[in-house]
């Protein structure tokens, strides 16, 4: 079967040849199956983003390939980047990153709007996703009116109404308090074991972590060790993850 | 180190600071400009006949004192927003609020001092060449005016500082009030607009309702002049309540019902595009409101201006039929009359005998006498062709056409016979006709010098069209040197306006449009959704002002002979140079925004 992500031996420097130059990846490898839920833990300054931004194609590698639904996406230019991240891709951020100035219908209906999707076919799209979320009754509200819970459920609609290949997750529990959290990972637990969606969680919380299939640990540009779920219950993956931090971290 | 901090952060932001500065400097200069002819009282006497025009200045001083004030503000307030979150953190550092709006006010007063000196510099060089430019292309009379004038450039100075004083208090004051964490986490979240449908309809009806008591003023003073008193402010007080209850109610209904089209609106980025502006549009109502007024003003007294131009050639054109006319025609004269582009030239003889000027019937025949018959009824001089000079009104003209000498003679057309019999010297009168006057118009002060030189009497009492173009150009040329000046200061000020207060948002845009590019959106459709909406901003005072102006030229119906002749010109002039200022802010928008 077709791999979802895999990257092969992406490099990533920053700074010009002959100045000093900072390395931010280094021969990072590694691959997620079709509905899998990978997690991707780090420090701070571990290169976690970075390799984000290249696996969303908002950077570039130095060097490497990305394929994304089978396709590099590390040879395309900055039209087809634009149309690959708003066909393939969805994002939930840490800082939501809603449009104020539209409802929560209208933020969830943008990326169909940006396909120039059918005006008849955006109505139903954004109200079974908006069901399955438990926002049909907020989505008439501006996201001032709403809880960080909410904005980021939202935002969650918003990544997956157009059907992406994958979902990019950075921090996406980050602003939230606890049960705002949990119930945002229950959810995205849900959508990927009912609806086979693929995610890609980039975070260095624990907890969120412990949502996931398999951790793939980067420190300092390079990928450590990996941790699979299997047949463990949350809270025991959840122990084996905090294990696993205090000695990668050493 | 609060000062070097403070300096650096300003070399971080040079680009920002430079639109800022530039901005500041355009605003000195044309209030210099403009105070060089509003306080030079020598340039204003000599230059309109009209006692009206110390009052238009005095008006013009008001709203160019406003327009700039309220300009200011909203240039400070974009200073103000591109330094907030960073006095936020010098403040969560520990710095002290006093030292930090101690700092402000420095910032503020320095950078509007350097502002204006420089300003008012450029506007020195920039009133000589504009009034250079504009009266060489208009063949303008302009006395008493000097691109240097001390009176002006103190006012300037005096006014400037006093602003630039009030509004670093306020910049300070304000920065001293607000909180450091809303400091730091400055983002401007818009308000969600209140949506009442009945109030908005009867804001639509009295929109429509002011308008119309506007406009009908309007027409009212130009049948009846003395109503100018009593219309002016009734028109400006209800014109200005229209626009704004127009710009209010209007644009945002239109908006809505384009959002309620899903269609339209789930297309592309065009909802968000609506969403901007709708929350925009009540945010701007205010300034949109006034610079459609200015604009109004502005292309009004650009257009008025022009106008007295095109009257130039209107009462010239219907005093004399013939362009040129030489008496006795030698060889140099005829030499320059070849030069001409004629349409036709004619000549007559007449022999002047004992109070008589004779003419010959047969030359007539041949080539009928053409003048301007004068209506009184309706002030509009008709060209008339006629084989019989004889009659009272011919006799007038052609009489004027001839020497001085020979005013107060009698005519008489005689046959050839008789002609021949008279014993008194042959003479000729040579008319010209050319193409254009205007077109032709150096050649014939030369031909008109020539003759002055070959008959000295002429100088005195010269009534060749020539002499009275140069003096319906030197009542005329002040009045439309004046509404140039005028509209193009306004114009300059108003668009500045606009400009800084869709640059002061811009900040508040960045995370917008970033996200947007983060999900997919292709630089171009960020470009153009960025252009449309700066395009909707623009075009909609531009829109409400033509129709003001279009309406409001009907005051001057009974000044000017034809108010909307040639309009296109002024209307031209004043779209391109306010597409520039579109074009210049939507670049700059995108340079801050698309980064």
């Amino acid at each position: 079967m077709q791999k979802i992500v895999e990257v092969k031996n992406i490099e990533k420097i920053y700074g010009k040849a002959g100045e000093k130059q900072y390395k931010a990846l280094s021969d990072v490898n590694f691959e997620v199956e079709p509905g899998e839920f990978v997690g991707i833990m780090g420090a701070s300054g571990s290169g976690k983003t970075t390799l984000l931004n290249i696996l969303s194609t908002l950077d570039t590698p130095t060097s490497g390939q990305v394929h994304i639904g089978g396709q590099d996406i590390t040879k395309l230019n900055t039209n087809e980047m634009a149309d690959f991240r708003a066909n393939k891709i969805g994002f939930i951020f840490q800082d939501f990153n809603l449009l104020e100035n539209l409802t929560a219908y209208e933020n969830i209906a943008l990326p169909l709007a940006l396909q120039n999707t059918n005006a008849k076919k955006i109505d139903p799209a954004v109200n079974s996703i908006a069901e399955k979320l438990g926002l049909t009754d907020i989505l008439n509200h501006y996201p001032t009116e709403l809880s960080g819970g909410q904005k980021q459920r939202v935002a969650a609609a918003r990544a997956l109404v157009h059907d992406p290949s994958i979902i990019f997750g950075d921090e996406p529990t980050g602003a939230l308090d606890s049960k705002s959290a949990r119930a945002l990972l229950d959810t995205m637990s849900k959508i990927n074991h009912e609806d086979n969606v693929s995610i890609l969680l980039v975070t260095h919380d624990p907890f969120s972590a412990s949502y996931c299939d398999r951790i793939i640990f980067i420190k300092d540009g390079e990928i450590g060790q990996e941790l699979k779920k299997a047949d463990h219950s949350r809270g025991e993956f959840y122990q084996e993850i905090l294990d696993s931090l205090g000695t990668f971290a050493e | 180190m609060l000062n070097k901090l403070a300096l650096s952060g300003i070399k971080h932001r040079l680009r920002d600071y430079s639109v800022l500065f530039s901005g500041l400097i355009i605003a000195s200069a044309i209030f210099y400009m403009f105070m060089s002819l509003a306080t030079n009282s020598a340039f204003l006497k000599s230059n309109s006949p009209a006692q009206a025009t110390s009052f238009i200045y005095g008006f013009g001083v008001v709203l160019l004192a406003i327009i700039t004030i309220v300009y200011i503000s909203y240039a400070n307030g974009f200073l103000l927003s591109m330094r907030q979150k960073e006095y936020g953190m010098f403040m969560m550092l520990g710095a002290k609020s006093s030292k930090i709006s101690k700092m402000i006010f420095v910032e503020t007063f320095t950078i509007g001092a350097i502002a204006t000196v420089l300003g008012s510099v450029i506007g020195i060089i920039a009133t000589g060449f504009v009034s250079r430019l504009v009266i060489d292309a208009l063949d303008m009379q302009v006395k008493h005016f000097n691109s240097f004038y001390l009176p002006a450039l103190l006012s300037t100075f005096a006014f400037f500082i006093v602003i630039f004083i009030i509004s670093a208090l306020k910049n300070s004051i304000s920065i001293r009030r607000t909180k450091v964490l809303t400091l730091l986490h400055k983002d401007s979240q818009p308000a969600r607009i209140k949506k009442n449908p009945i109030l908005k309809a009867f804001q639509v009806i009295l929109g429509i309702i002011f308008l119309a008591i506007g406009y009908a003023t309007m027409i009212l003073m130009g049948s009846n002049a003395a109503l100018i008193y009593l219309g002016v402010p009734v028109a400006l007080f209800t014109i200005v309540i229209g626009t704004y209850f127009m710009i209010n109610a209007v644009i945002t209904a239109v908006i809505s019902a384009l959002k309620k089209n899903k269609k339209f609106s789930q297309k592309g980025l065009n909802n968000f595009t609506l969403s901007q502006l709708s929350f925009r549009i009540s945010d701007y109502t205010k300034i949109l409101s006034m610079v459609a007024m200015m604009f109004a003003l502005a292309l009004g007294a650009i257009t008025v201006g022009l106008g007295f131009q095109n009257q130039i050639s209107t009462v010239v054109e219907g005093q004399n039929y013939y362009d040129v006319t030489v008496n006795n025609i030698n060889d140099a004269q005829q030499k320059r009359i070849d030069k001409l582009d004629t349409k036709k030239v004619t000549t007559y003889s007449y022999k002047a005998s004992k109070g008589t000027i004779y003419y010959q019937a047969s030359e007539f025949k041949k080539t009928p006498f053409k003048y301007q018959k004068f209506n009184m009824k309706s002030m509009i001089s008709k060209t008339t062709s006629t084989t019989d000079p004889s009659n009272a009104d011919v006799s007038f003209e052609l009489l004027n056409a001839n020497l001085p000498r020979y005013r107060t003679s009698r005519v008489a057309v005689v046959d050839d016979a008789k002609f021949n019999s008279i014993d008194s010297k042959k003479s000729s009168l040579t008319l010209v006709r050319t193409k254009s006057f205007n077109k032709n118009l150096a050649a014939i002060k030369k031909i008109n010098q020539a003759e002055q030189k070959r008959y000295p009497e002429l100088k005195d009492a010269g009534l060749s069209k020539y002499d009275s173009y140069v003096m319906v150009n030197g009542i005329f040329s002040g009045l439309e040197f004046m509404g140039l000046f005028l509209g193009i200061a306004f114009l300059a000020m108003l668009a500045s306006c606009l400009m800084f207060k869709i640059l002061s948002g811009a900040s508040s845009d960045v995370k917008r449009y970033n996200m947007l590019y983060k999900i997919g959106t292709r630089a171009k459709v960020l470009r153009s959704t960025i252009n449309k909406e700066i395009a909707v901003l623009f075009a909609v005072p531009a829109g409400l002002g033509i129709v003001h102006v279009l309406i409001g030229l009907q005051m001057f119906s009974k000044i000017l002979y034809k108010p909307y002749m040639n309009i296109e010109i002024p209307f031209g002039i004043f779209i391109v140079l306010y597409l520039g200022y579109y074009f210049i802010t939507r670049y700059l928008y995108k340079k801050i925004v698309l980064k």
